[in-house]
């Protein structure tokens, strides 16, 4: 069994179903991308994935290290190992970016982290993610730029270490510079720790610097292609509307 | 013609709001104790209990109080400190410290270098006979007696109290630490704090309000005065907590800011059965600066009404208003701050913001701000939010791996914590934490139901 298991994947809002049928498996060490268009369901996978109350299962399942997760609360996905970095981080007022992570380890692990472990955790992420060293000390994600608010992320997924990572349009609103960083920090992160990562964009540029071994492509609440980096190739030559002619055409 | 339509309505007179500033008000006028608490007692007997109506939507009431049934207790001299004063005062560096039990001190303590120094620290009674001048000059100065039934009472009938006095020019550095106990129903505590700083004195002062459990009703009717003299500096904190007892506290307090002095002043009101507390900070002479910050946080079917006033009778002065609180289970609370400058009180600059969050669908936050100005070469204006817990907040928390009540104690933390850092005292600090995470702890089931109701 994968790592991350989803399973027939229906999912719906109060409006809408919005997934119908997903199928995904992710595993330590693999790099997956999910791409599709805006509209497709992408974020609403990420967010079902760490049990976001505004979202209900109406079929399928999510095992997770070979628990079902799928009625799982959200900290209990997290202390399981898995990561999300949102695609609109939340400001936590009076509530520094070191001390909230270290109330997140905390939360997370029996005994509590001692001091000296923490701070080199926290260094090591600083410099991976080339921030000022300030940048810890600031309250999470309050008065930050959006590119912050992405490096922050990182950061939270350098030191909390999770096998698995689910970033949500993470290059999103990152100029050039920024997204050459956060991608060089995910792949490191997977090469020295094994981390799973699943990117989810919905255009190819992060794909250039993270090279997926895995692509799906998502179109109107299911998976409808499956392959390798060669998809990013030819989505970017054909673009979304030629696939859904051919999906389309096939079904 | 139906009764009621015979007063006025709701909001279309301003003579249905109650609150006033006291305004340099005073009782003393150069008579003694004796005629002060005659005169009082005169008012006292003759008075009604208080109603505080505010423009018809919100009443504070004593109706359900049983004043004739409640007396002053007197507490063994040697009792010691009780157990809820211990916790709440710490084991920590004081400059002195002294602890009321009902209607007596118990425990009076002064810094022996403090002594040396000039510095006094007694109960108020000793002082009216000690310091003969200092009490006379200070005593009643900013404080009436004839307003309402309960400050009369305090006026007629107080005992033991407490008295600082910090000569010209002498620093202290660790707090001064007033602790003020009601540990038995069907009691009245009729508590008494005057406290001066001299010219240029600096200096800290903690006043704890502190219950247990009690069984029966308790009153608290307190009085506070604090008196800073020309370029006095003083950081005031109050600490009220009566516990869950039916205690009824019903209290004035003034600040009297001298020619450039400053007060950084904040009461954290952090439980009682009903609460009506007066609170006026006034700039009194030109150059004065001050802070006002308060929080509170209110549950179960807890009341609280709170009144506080930025006054400012002479410019240049500063004031800066900044208050928060949050109301869990069916409480109520109210806070109506003024802004009052009087006329010549030229080049006066303040800012007053209320900051409130709710936490339950039944529990009731007013906040109300108002303005009365009558000098034209001013600043003064308010702000404030009204705010429920962000549930996108919570969710991005648990995703990092806290339990929902950690990420509402997060929040709320979070929420308080621009004032509880300005205590700038780690275990004042700590205490007020602990009393908040204590009342999340308590209303957790309150906090989903209402998060599962939206």
């Amino acid at each position: 069994m994968a790592d991350l298991e989803i399973r027939n994947l229906h999912v719906r809002t109060e409006e809408r179903e919005i997934l119908r049928g997903v199928d995904l498996s992710v595993s330590r060490g693999e790099i997956h991308a999910l791409m599709g268009p805006n509209g497709s369901g992408k974020s609403t996978l990420a967010n079902t994935l760490l049990g976001h109350p505004a979202y209900e299962i109406t079929e399928g399942s999510i095992f997770f290290a070979g628990q079902d997760i799928t009625e799982a609360e959200p900290h209990e996905r997290a202390r399981a190992g898995l990561f999300l970095a949102f695609q609109y981080p939340v400001a936590i007022p009076g509530v520094s970016v070191a001390n909230f992570l270290r109330m997140a380890i905390n939360a997370q692990s029996e005994e509590p982290i001692a001091m000296k472990e923490f701070r080199q955790r926290l260094e090591r992420a600083v410099e991976l993610l080339d921030v000022e060293r300030t940048f810890t000390s600031r309250h999470l994600n309050e008065g930050f730029s959006g590119g912050e608010k992405k490096r922050a992320e990182i950061l939270q997924l350098a030191v909390l270490r999770p096998t698995l990572a689910v970033l949500d349009e993470t290059d999103s609103g990152l100029d050039i510079d920024a997204l050459r960083t956060v991608a060089e920090g995910v792949d490191r992160l997977h090469a020295e720790h094994g981390l799973g990562v699943l990117i989810i964009t919905h255009y190819q540029r992060i794909l250039h610097y993270v090279t997926p071994h895995f692509v799906h492509v998502m179109l109107d609440g299911r998976i409808v292609l499956e392959g390798g980096v060669e998809l990013v190739e030819r989505l970017e030559r054909e673009g979304y509307d030629q696939i859904r002619q051919e999906v389309g055409a096939g079904a | 013609m139906p009764e009621d339509r015979a007063r006025p309505k709701p909001g279309t007179s301003r003579e249905a709001t109650l609150n006033h500033a006291l305004a340099g008000a005073g009782a003393a006028d150069g008579r003694s104790l004796e005629e002060l608490r005659e005169a009082a007692l005169a008012f006292y007997e003759a008075a009604e209990p208080p109603v505080w109506r505010r423009s018809g939507f919100w009443t504070t009431s004593l109706r359900d109080l049983d004043l004739a049934s409640l007396e002053p207790r007197h507490a063994d001299p040697q009792a010691g400190i009780p157990a809820v004063v211990a916790e709440a005062i710490g084991e920590r560096p004081r400059g002195g410290l002294l602890v009321q039990r009902g209607a007596t001190v118990v425990h009076c303590q002064l810094d022996e270098g403090l002594a040396a120094a000039g510095v006094v620290l007694c109960p108020l009674e000793q002082a009216a006979r000690e310091h003969p001048e200092l009490f006379a000059r200070y005593y009643l100065r900013s404080l009436t007696y004839d307003r309402d039934k309960l400050e009369a009472a305090n006026a007629a009938l107080w005992s033991g109290g407490a008295f600082l006095y910090v000569p010209d020019g002498v620093r202290v550095e660790h707090p001064f630490q007033l602790a003020y106990t009601i540990d038995a129903g069907q009691s009245a505590q009729y508590a008494h704090t005057l406290a001066i700083g001299g010219a240029g004195a600096e200096f800290r002062l903690q006043e704890y309000d502190v219950a247990g459990p009690i069984e029966g009703q308790a009153l608290h009717a307190g009085a506070f005065e604090l008196y800073l003299e020309d370029g006095a500096r003083c950081r005031l904190a109050h600490y009220s907590d009566w516990g869950p007892g039916e205690v009824f506290d019903v209290s004035k307090a003034v600040v009297s800011v001298g020619r450039d002095a400053y007060c950084h002043w904040l009461p954290a009101l952090l439980g009682g059965h009903l609460t009506r507390q007066h609170l006026e900070l006034a700039v009194r002479e030109p150059g004065g600066d001050m802070a006002f910050r308060g929080l509170f946080f209110t549950e179960g079917t807890e009341h609280l009404d709170l009144f506080g006033v930025d006054l400012h009778e002479t410019g240049p002065s500063g004031g800066d208003v900044h208050w928060r609180g949050a109301a869990t289970g069916h409480s109520r609370a109210s806070f109506e701050g003024l802004i009052q400058i009087a006329p010549g009180a030229q080049q006066t600059h303040t800012y007053l913001q209320i900051h409130s969050m709710m936490l339950s669908p039944e529990a009731k936050i007013d906040a109300i701000p108002s303005v009365l100005v009558a000098a034209d070469d001013v600043s003064a204006s308010h702000g404030g939010t009204v705010g429920e817990l962000d549930e996108t907040a919570i969710f991005y928390m648990q995703s990092r791996g806290l339990t929902r009540p950690q990420a509402v104690r997060v929040i709320i933390e979070g929420f308080f914590e621009p004032l509880i850092g300005e205590l700038e005292d780690e275990a004042l600090e700590e205490l007020v934490r602990e009393r908040i995470a204590g009342k999340l702890q308590a209303a957790e089931d309150d906090i989903r139901a209402y998060a599962a109701s939206r």
